[in-house]
């Protein structure tokens, strides 16, 4: 009997000594590739700094981290306003900047998630070639690419697991344009792989993000989107409204985070994760100890 | 003995009947059937992939266990087996990763990184295979005046075929599950299918690709199943 309460007691001391270990206040959430690792990261390192206990799970796909967040799983993460707009709230009107953020901001606090505010970042889609393989076939839009696919010119294309199948994705994409890469021109990999592939001449058009770094390290021509089909992707925090609630001091601080991104700010920071190799909890720290946020 | 054995069946059955009807309740048939002509297309890169993988490691995987249990080897070759040992601890993503740094992106890399998975069980059961033949089989052929080669391919060979066979089941049941890892490296495959479904969070997707694998894996195991039972001779098949 006595042995009986004691383990019982030793059970209970170990259970509370592991919801103690687990009593990570906040959970920053985060998707598969860089800009959203060193996002993650940086959340992480700013709120620690601020007295929070933070537990980071980055690298999820953009719908797992959307549900993540909804069954609320996940506190805190990065978004892109174009994403929540097309994929999670299926609105297919097109919208200026502006508009896209105040749509998203009043769709999404129906489920509990507050839009803070948006940065000057804007993290679009999109289509690029190698330079030279650009000027050399004067395909400098994704309308000389349709032309160029559709005179039968057999281009091959690398794209990302998601990108292919989204809402806002390859198929529309090739709609709107009026042009289809064969199925076996498409050649899919991980996000961070294709721009890898596109330099080594693996494939002649590659789906990259606007401000990665490897666009204008690897010497890469982005296509214009003639026709406006990509939406804006302004990137923002986005936190769950109990959350905000609770600890109002992180929408503040995320808000100042927020107010020192731009495309350049976001390809440098890219860059030297992808290109110069630097850890990304280096580069992370590095930009909040110059914009003097920790 | 058999009637513990129909009664495993009939539950078996009724399992797979049960999650029929829950899986086309809840609609995933058609989600399935939606992505038929990736299913189709994905399928073959897939079976491609594996095939000339399994092959190849089988080509030089046979040979390299079989010149390890020669007796010339014999001090090395526990060491070269200690090695192989390790490498099979390596996790097969990191194997295709690496060979992705080596060969660049596509299929080059992923037949390779396939290849080196699928070769160390192969290696391991030839050379294990061969040392286990009875020593009085080996003598008994010597005395006959039997040429080394003879006794490898006569005695030798034959009775650690069963072993051989189990080794390359277990290399190509690991290469296809192993496969859809070719899909981060540009190589293809039902991978494909499955790590979009991940990323989309589209159950239907995932299982469009995860059920065709696991198929094509029970398929294989099969198939190598009846040729074990079939291709061995008579006198050294323990299952005839």
């Amino acid at each position: 009997m006595n042995i009986t309460v004691k383990s019982a007691l030793t059970g209970l001391a170990l259970a509370g000594f592991a919801m103690g270990a687990q009593a990570a206040d906040i959970v920053v959430g985060g998707k598969n590739f860089t800009e959203q690792q060193l996002l993650s990261a940086i959340t992480q390192l700013v709120l620690e700094a601020n007295g929070h206990n933070v537990d980071n799970r980055a690298g999820m796909g953009s719908a797992a981290v959307r549900q993540a967040m909804e069954n609320g799983q996940i506190d805190v993460y990065w978004e892109y306003t174009g994403t929540s707009l097309i994929t999670y709230n299926k609105i297919e009107e097109k919208l200026d900047p502006e508009a896209t953020y105040e749509r998203v901001k009043e769709l999404d606090a129906e489920k509990g998630i507050v839009w803070l505010n948006p940065s000057e970042a804007n993290n679009t889609y999109a289509l690029a070639m190698r330079a030279e393989d650009s000027e050399e076939t004067g395909i400098a839009t994704i309308s000389d690419l349709a032309q160029a696919v559709n005179d039968d010119s057999d281009l091959t294309l690398a794209s990302n697991a998601e990108f292919y199948a989204r809402a806002d994705g390859l198929k529309p994409l090739q709609e709107t344009y009026g042009f289809e890469f064969g199925r076996a021109n498409i050649k899919r990999m991980d996000t961070g792989l294709v721009y890898q592939a596109l330099k080594d001449g693996q494939v002649d058009v590659g789906l990259v993000f606007a401000t990665d770094g490897r666009i204008p390290a690897f010497n890469f021509t982005v296509l214009a989107d003639d026709k406006g089909y990509f939406p804006s992707y302004a990137l923002a925090p986005v936190i769950r409204h109990e959350v905000l609630e609770a600890n109002p001091d992180i929408g503040e601080v995320l808000n100042e985070v927020s107010a020192k991104l731009n495309d350049e700010v976001m390809a440098n920071l890219n860059a030297s994760v992808d290109v110069e190799k630097i850890s990304i909890e280096n580069a992370a720290t590095q930009f909040l100890e110059d914009n003097g946020l920790i | 003995m058999t009637q513990s054995l129909g009664l495993g069946r009939a539950a078996t059955l009724l399992l797979v009947f049960a999650l029929g009807i829950w899986v086309s309740a809840s609609g995933l048939v058609d989600s399935i059937v939606t992505y038929w002509e990736d299913i189709v297309y994905l399928t073959k890169q897939h079976l491609v992939l594996v095939a000339s993988s399994g092959v190849a490691a089988i080509l030089i995987g046979v040979p390299v266990g079989i010149w390890l249990s020669r007796p010339s080897m014999e001090k090395y070759a526990e060491t070269v087996m200690q090695i192989f040992n390790i490498g099979t601890t390596i996790p097969t993503l990191a194997v295709v990763a690496l060979s992705m740094t080596l060969l660049g992106i596509g299929f080059p890399p992923a037949f390779f990184g396939l290849f080196v998975a699928s070769l160390l069980p192969i290696v391991r059961n030839t050379y294990a295979g061969l040392l286990t033949v009875p020593a009085h089989l080996k003598e008994a052929a010597t005395g006959m005046g039997m040429t080394r080669r003879q006794i490898l391919w006569r005695v030798e060979l034959p009775n650690a075929l069963y072993v051989i066979f189990s080794g390359i089941r277990t290399a190509l049941a690991i290469n296809v599950g192993t496969t859809p890892l070719a899909f981060l490296i540009g190589g293809g495959g039902l991978g494909e299918l499955i790590f979009t479904g991940i990323d989309l969070m589209d159950t239907g997707m995932l299982l469009a690709g995860a059920i065709p694998t696991a198929a094509l894996a029970v398929a294989v195991d099969f198939l190598m199943g009846q040729a074990q039972l079939h291709l061995i001779p008579k006198g050294v098949n323990p299952l005839r």
